[in-house]
């Protein structure tokens, strides 16, 4: 490692099996069991630990195949309050470390590394890292710490469970390179691996030796950005602040499936109030909005409608929403899921009203939504909402469902 | 529906698994050692709280050991609410559990079930597990209608 490379080098902290970890640390019965968090109402295991991961259990599997490969392990109910606690902890720590910090997801970081004392060598700094992250937040995690940040996460992912690993020799790079598949890159899976394939493409190192021009034609400039990556050039900064949204999107499994299409709307307007919460905090309008709704039987729907003025209106949005629920849905087959995507999206600022909205109704609506937002702050979130949320009755007596991992701001990823 | 806890054998007096044989139900779950207690086994038995003091106790009275005794080894809240159990002078009690068993998943309880004692006939105690009807949650993690009450938990 030479020295001129030290105030490049970029780590990467990534917990292990984080929601699983986050529970032992107010569970330490749970420590040195096979243990699965469950997401999707109970439906599928979201995180596994080790000694689960070992039975053959997957993320995402259901509940009821990773009960077979694993019988004697424990299934949690997974705590999103409780994960972020822990995650903003990590994040006080890593900026305590390191002089930048990108929050890029709730359990991994990218981080400016730096010698944690003088003279350090940035392989010792990530131990002294990981140490200190498992010393003052309890949940054990690898550093990976390389010349550009898809290395520094290749290396942290190689080095795992609980490893810390500094790589900045081309030539330690190129080893560790060509023994991970190419689809272990973060932006590389399905259709653009196939595309690299017939090149020959099938390790990370064959991908950064391949024609620079051959990457960019195969994979377009996003590819291109990652061959710069895996040849040590940084092309991705560590961002410290989010950016501004493209897209804001909500929902999720129904853990169960659902028919009757009183259910599905209720699902849709619980999604829009969700999304409209999610809004108002980034003091955005929607221009474009879709509905995808999946069912137990492979098949999917999707339904997107241009809305006439950019809005966060609830009725505007129930409106929009509806129209597109019925190009999605498809009748008597059993739902299970639905996300609301909200596009071209606008700054929040006072606008001329539409050609149809009439400044009454408008303002009528505004007050509306005021006042719900003023209770929702003092009660509790949801304790006033659409009565056609009412089919789900059960789902928001469960006060974990009051708070999903897209509930937890300022991540740079999902 | 519960039908079997476990409960860590560092939580059970020493005395009381010798004088039960509860090391022919222990099993080993990531190292360490635990008593588990099934609706299935032949006497099925459950770990009680009873004036202060742990005991094991006849888990409801599935083999009809018992004349006025329901054939059962569960009662509903609402059974109890409307004095379903008044007669026969039925207290609850607290059942210590670290996981709870249903349909082949086991669930981590960090407290303990509620649970109804009574006598029967030959003065013998029997302890029935209290349940009501599931949260969507433990409906989809177990596929049953009917979930155990915890203590100062709601899964």
């Amino acid at each position: 490692m030479g020295n001129s490379r030290r105030d490049t080098a970029i780590g990467h902290l990534d917990a292990d099996c984080f929601y699983v970890s986050a529970e032992r640390v107010r569970d330490p019965f749970l420590c040195g069991k096979p243990v699965g968090v469950l997401g999707n109402q109970g439906a599928c295991v979201i995180a596994k630990s080790y000694e689960m991961k070992a039975a053959g259990v997957k993320t995402g599997m259901p509940i009821w195949e990773a009960m077979k490969l694993c019988p004697g392990g424990i299934y949690i109910k997974r705590d999103f309050r409780w994960y972020e606690v822990l995650s903003r902890r990590m994040l006080e720590v890593m900026r305590t470390c390191s002089p930048r910090v990108e929050y890029y997801s709730i359990d991994e970081f990218f981080f400016q590394a730096v010698p944690q004392s003088p003279g350090m060598s940035l392989q010792d700094s990530a131990l002294a890292i990981r140490d200190r992250v498992a010393q003052e937040v309890g949940v054990p995690a690898t550093i990976g710490i390389a010349r550009s940040r898809t290395l520094a996460k290749l290396i942290s992912d190689s080095a795992k469970p609980f490893g810390a690993l500094a790589v900045l020799d081309p030539e330690a790079e190129a080893s560790l390179l060509a023994e991970r598949p190419v689809s272990e890159i973060t932006g590389i899976s399905g259709q653009r691996e196939k595309r690299l394939l017939p090149w020959g493409i099938r390790t990370c190192l064959d991908l950064a030796r391949a024609d620079r021009r051959l990457v960019r034609s195969l994979l377009t400039s996003s590819g291109e950005t990652l061959w710069w990556e895996l040849n040590g050039e940084p092309a991705q900064p560590i961002r410290a602040n989010r950016p501004l949204h493209k897209a804001i999107s909500r929902g999720g499994s129904f853990g169960e499936t659902a028919v009757d299409p009183a259910v599905l709307y209720a699902w849709l307007v619980r999604n829009i109030e969700r999304l409209i919460e999610e809004l108002h905090y980034h003091e955005t309008l929607v221009g474009r909005l879709s509905v995808w709704v999946g069912y137990n039987d492979g098949r999917s729907g999707i339904g997107q409608t241009t809305l006439a003025v950019p809005t966060d209106r609830f009725d505007q949005l129930v409106e929009a929403a509806r129209s597109c629920l019925r190009t999605a849905w498809i009748p008597r087959a059993a739902a299970q899921r639905m996300h609301l995507i909200a596009e071209n999206l606008h700054k929040r600022e006072p606008r001329p009203l539409g050609l149809f909205e009439s400044a009454t109704e408008h303002n009528r609506a505004e007050a509306v939504a005021k006042v719900k937002r003023q209770v929702n702050d003092r009660i509790g979130r949801f304790a006033l909402r659409s009565a056609a949320t009412l089919p789900l009755k059960s789902i928001y007596k469960d006060t974990s469902n009051g708070y999903d991992i897209c509930d937890i701001r300022g991540k740079t990823c999902f | 529906m519960c039908l079997g806890i476990s409960l860590a054998r560092t939580e059970l007096p020493l005395e009381l698994i010798a004088r039960h044989g509860l090391d022919r139900c222990a099993h080993a779950r990531g190292g360490e050692k635990e008593i588990q207690f099934l609706f299935r086994d032949r006497d099925p038995r459950l770990p009680v709280w009873q004036d202060g003091q742990l005991q094991i106790m006849r888990w409801g009275n599935s083999h009809g050991q018992s004349r006025l005794l329901p054939r059962t080894g569960w009662t509903w809240q609402e059974t109890i609410d409307s004095g379903g159990w008044k007669n026969l002078d039925a207290v609850p009690v607290d059942i210590p559990a670290s996981l709870g068993f249903e349909r082949g998943v086991w669930y981590r309880i960090r407290q303990g079930i509620r649970g109804l004692l009574v006598l029967d006939e030959q003065n013998s105690h029997v302890v029935y597990m209290i349940c009501e009807p599931s949260t969507h949650y433990y409906r989809v993690m177990t596929r049953s209608d009917r979930m155990p009450m915890l203590i100062d938990e709601q899964i």
